[in-house]
């Protein structure tokens, strides 16, 4: 299985906790850079031929925020170039601050069936802190438009004044407004994004609150009928975004975009994230590539295994012996045994068991480097 | 250089700071040893950790040549000596090489305790002394003042003293010639016997132990016999030469010389320093009068972080060990920290400077015991043995009683902070022997203080309480009874064997509690609570928790966020690294050592 994922690194304005690659001020370039993304996509369309491709993913940024029109011309120039199924998933990113009915009759049109909305919070004075363009109006608005549709809404939570209320609230909405899935992320305050001096004023929720805040999100949204099969993400049966899964199971993806990352044939590569960069490299016939990593074996092991536990189903230990060779849970059993506490063997699966998940790094590392 | 009377040798005495290396350094460029041009700042203190921290540890000797005012060359040997109270071994030794001390005092900080004790060490080795008074361009310096408290505190008559900046040049000129007519030259006598003090020696890897010698009587040359006076092993002489300032081949020494002998010497051990050298043909009667033998004052524990590095580490110490003698070691072993070394040191500060060595100069990662002093264990069947490492004390039924060591301790303070070092004294159950005003602006208080109540925090609080004014200097007293227990640390409901340390009876509840506070800051959070625990005699007199950890994930990783993910669980599990597993909690390896410091801030 095989991923696209294209990068749309334009917005309104930067939100608050936001490191992503996204220029607020240079919106008048998507004509150009969409130009380079289908040009890129040209460039590396005869060493994919032999794939075929699942999914496509259109993140940003805000790709909502371009004309839709792009949009339509960049999932037929997907399909032009790559060998993407009929029933592939095709998602884009939304800010419901950038709906429009046309917009949203158009992405159906040219063929996206799922949508990624940025719900945030349903607190409309914390959407505001968070440097958001959107109220809690926009967001139901922007419901009613996907109303029948495979949606899914974004939470964070371990936001400034965020209550447990708040966060039910916000659960509540986006599951009321109709949205088959949810993602909820953890605030994360990078440095260098404002968000992150609140986080050094000691402002934000400690570690402590923001686990309790998490125990209620899987409490709740179970109750509500969504099942948690990653860390950050919780689905009605069958509703699981494919193009995510893939990841978890270390599948191959192909990135286009600045800042998007391939990792194709166990070689992992990361685009430029200056704009003007990748102008220069694309219309000079050149990938904008900056990095470039092949994974060994041994890293392969270890993507594998870091992934997987990510995932509430765990690791399947057939895929992994088909993989790696060997029997995972002799080859690890001392890694087991030292973690026994916090992790499950089954005949098929190893995981870490439910409520471990959210310190999952600390047991993860024991499982690194297993040869020193 | 044939006629002696031309010959000065004499060393450098100093509080810590008052530009020891940097009025050598003015000696050597003035006397065109070396020139400006090749000026490395504090020439002679070679070592990397010296010139960082601005301090001398091993003693480093030079020649020089001075044409003085009456016309005539004469011959200088510089013997470079640490300022700090832990090497006043080192001192002494190389005062025992000299005829003459150049005594430096601070032109603004007047005379401290180390000068004292340096003072005193040079007058037991009938020293003349020199006195010289620097810094004299700074802003706040006072000489007119100093020299009078040289005179009342000392006893010096410092009315002659050169004023001099070591550091803008100012009057060097002064202090060269002051060093012919101050200083006699050796007495001696070159058809005696051969006698030559050992006062260092150090490894070299080619040349093999190369002793730093002053021929008191006699000769020696290469090809000649040598044994020391108190080893029958005879050695014949490869090379001889002085220091100028680097090893300087040079044939035959003779009376009066300072300078170094090789002589395939394989080991440090086999030549001790303070022995005397003498030739096993014409032997002479009697040595030299040594000086005393090198006393561990403080102990700890140095174990590998990574436990299949020990020989890496036994390795590192045994090749310390060569060019310090001073540094003694056994194997020991820890439950918590596995196979290792009990090390003796001279002070906190060598035992630093000795850590410090062992991880830069071997890339090394060791973990450290807590600093422990030696106590003296009477058991009821009237056994007395010495105990420096808390794990190996007799179980308390068959201790009769305990004897700690106890300094005195001389503390030069403005009287500003006079309450401040008193409430200090106190609380390390200091006894007040007396006070006395050196001048309005100056207070010199004794008092006596057990040692193991220095080794924790007491530097750095007598530096912080009088904001860094107060100087401080001690000397073992001697062994005095006291009600001593042995405090354990429990974590997770287990003893930490490293941990554990030997108090007074009476500030072990404060001071368990301060542990266990401490570590609950220092241990990292784990999957699951961790009870912290301090015990006397299996009894609880202090507990803490460390929480369990309930978030360590990363909120997303997508495609693009995979080797981000992968770096940061690797500095993860490097952290994890830097940690020992005690029981099944994991510990940062430096909370052995730190734990000490009873203040947080």
């Amino acid at each position: 299985m095989a991923g696209i994922y294209v990068h749309i690194p334009f917005c309104k304005s930067k939100c608050s906790y936001c490191d992503f690659t996204s220029f607020p001020d240079k919106l008048c370039y998507a004509e150009s850079y969409m130009t380079c993304v289908y040009r890129e996509m040209a460039m590396r369309s005869p060493e994919l031929k032999n794939y075929t491709f699942q999914t496509l993913y259109i993140g940003g940024g805000t790709p909502s925020v371009i004309d839709e029109n792009y949009i339509a011309m960049l999932v037929a120039a997907a399909k032009k170039y790559f060998n993407l199924t009929a029933d592939a998933e095709i998602t884009i990113e939304m800010n419901p601050g950038t709906v429009s009915t046309k917009k949203i009759e158009t992405y159906l049109k040219c063929g996206v069936n799922r949508f990624s909305v940025g719900l945030q919070t349903a607190v409309d004075s914390q959407l505001s802190d968070l440097g958001r363009i959107h109220n809690l109006k926009d967001y139901l608005n922007c419901a009613k438009l996907l109303k029948g549709q495979n949606f899914s809404a974004d939470i964070m939570f371990g936001l400034k004044n965020q209550t447990v209320a708040d966060i039910e609230k916000s659960i509540e909405t986006a599951a009321y407004s109709g949205a088959n899935h949810i993602s909820t992320y953890a605030l994360t305050p990078e440095d260098g994004t404002p968000i992150y001096t609140d986080y050094l004023n000691g402002e934000l929720p400690d570690g402590d609150e923001v686990a309790d805040m998490y125990a209620f999100i899987v409490k709740k949204l179970r109750s509500l009928g969504y099942e948690r099969y990653e860390v950050s993400n919780f689905a009605k049966r069958g509703k699981e975004s494919r193009h995510n899964l893939n990841y978890w199971k270390r599948g191959e993806y192909i990135g286009f975009g600045v800042s998007a990352s391939s990792c194709i044939n166990n070689v992992r590569m990361t685009n430029t994230f200056d704009l003007d960069e990748y102008f220069k490299c694309i219309l000079s016939n050149h990938l904008a590539v900056i990095s470039r990593e092949e994974i060994d074996k041994a890293g392969q092991e270890e993507e594998f295994i870091m992934l997987a536990l990510r995932t509430a189903a765990g690791l399947d230990l057939e895929e992994y012996t088909a993989l790696f060779g060997g029997d995972f849970t002799k080859k690890y059993a001392k890694q087991i045994q030292n973690t026994r506490e916090y992790v499950e063997v089954t005949p098929k699966t190893f995981k870490i068991k439910d409520e471990y998940l959210f310190v999952q790094n600390s047991i993860i590392i024991e499982y690194l480097n297993a040869a020193d | 250089m044939a006629n002696k009377s031309n010959i000065r040798n004499f060393c450098i005495i100093a509080h810590i700071d008052h530009g020891k290396s940097t009025l050598a350094d003015r000696l050597m460029e003035r006397t065109g040893q070396v020139s400006e041009r090749d000026m490395e700042a504090q020439l002679l203190d070679s070592m990397d950790i010296e010139r960082e921290r601005g301090i001398t540890i091993k003693l480093t000797p030079v020649r020089m040549f001075y044409k003085a005012k009456d016309g005539v060359e004469y011959e200088f040997n510089l013997i470079d000596t640490p300022g700090h109270v832990d090497f006043t071994y080192e001192v002494s030794r190389s005062l025992a090489a000299c005829e003459g001390a150049i005594l430096i005092v601070d032109a603004s900080q007047g005379v401290e305790a180390q000068t004292l004790a340096n003072v005193y060490l040079a007058l037991e080795n009938n020293l003349e002394i020199l006195p010289v008074i620097n810094k004299i361009d700074l802003p706040s310096a006072r000489p007119d003042e100093v020299k009078k408290e040289i005179e009342d505190v000392i006893g010096l008559d410092a009315s002659n003293a050169p004023l001099i900046s070591a550091k803008e040049g100012i009057g060097i000129d002064d202090v060269l010639e002051a060093i012919v007519t101050a200083f006699p030259a050796p007495d001696c006598n070159e058809t005696a016997p051969l006698k030559a003090l050992i006062f260092d020696s150090y490894y070299d890897n080619y040349k093999g132990v190369i002793l730093f010698v002053r021929i008191k009587d006699g000769k020696v040359k290469a090809g000649d016999k040598i044994k020391t006076f108190r080893s029958d092993k005879i050695y014949e002489v490869v090379e001889t030469g002085v220091f100028a300032p680097d090893l300087t081949p040079k044939n035959g020494l003779s009376a009066g010389d300072v300078g170094y002998v090789a002589a395939s010497i394989k080991s440090i051990q086999d030549v001790a320093v303070g022995d005397t050298l003498i030739n096993p043909d014409f032997p002479a009667a009697e040595p030299l009068p040594g000086y005393k033998k090198v006393q561990s004052v403080v102990f700890c524990g140095i174990y590998p972080l990574d436990g299949s590095k020990f020989n890496d580490l036994k390795d590192a110490i045994l090749k310390l060990q060569l060019n310090d003698a001073s540094l003694l070691f056994e194997p020991d072993s820890s439950v918590a920290l596995g196979f290792g070394f009990r090390c003796g040191f001279l002070g906190l500060l060598h035992m630093e400077i000795i850590q410090e060595r062992i991880e830069r100069e071997f890339g090394l990662e060791i973990i450290t015991t807590a600093p422990s002093v030696s106590y003296k264990v009477v058991k009821t069947d009237g056994e007395e043995l010495f105990v420096d490492n808390p794990s190996h004390l007799p179980p308390t039924s068959e201790i009769e009683h305990m004897e700690e060591p106890i300094v005195k301790a001389d503390i030069y303070s403005p009287p500003d902070y006079l309450g401040q070092i008193m409430d200090l004294c106190r609380e390390k159950r200091g006894v007040f022997l007396q006070m006395t005003y050196l001048d309005k602006s100056r207070v010199r208080l004794e008092y006596n203080l057990p040692l193991n109540e220095i080794i924790f925090d007491f530097f750095d609080q007598i530096k912080s309480r009088t904001r860094g004014y107060a100087s401080f200097d001690y000397e073992l007293k001697g062994y005095e009874r006291s009600k001593l227990v042995k405090l354990d640390i429990m974590l997770n409901g287990d003893v930490c064997d490293a941990l554990s340390m030997i108090v007074h009876e009476d500030s072990a509840y404060t001071r368990g509690r301060t542990l266990c506070e401490n570590l609950k800051e220092a241990i990292p959070r784990q999957l699951f609570e961790v009870p912290v625990q301090a015990a006397i005699g299996g009894k609880i007199i202090a507990r803490e928790t460390v929480k369990a950890v309930r978030k360590d994930v990363l909120a997303k990783c997508y495609g693009g966020d995979i080797t981000r993910k992968k770096k940061l669980l690797e500095k993860q599990k490097e952290g994890k690294k830097r940690m020992r597993r005690v029981g099944n909690v994991d510990v940062p390896s430096e909370v052995f050592m730190q734990i000490l410091k009873t203040n947080k801030d």
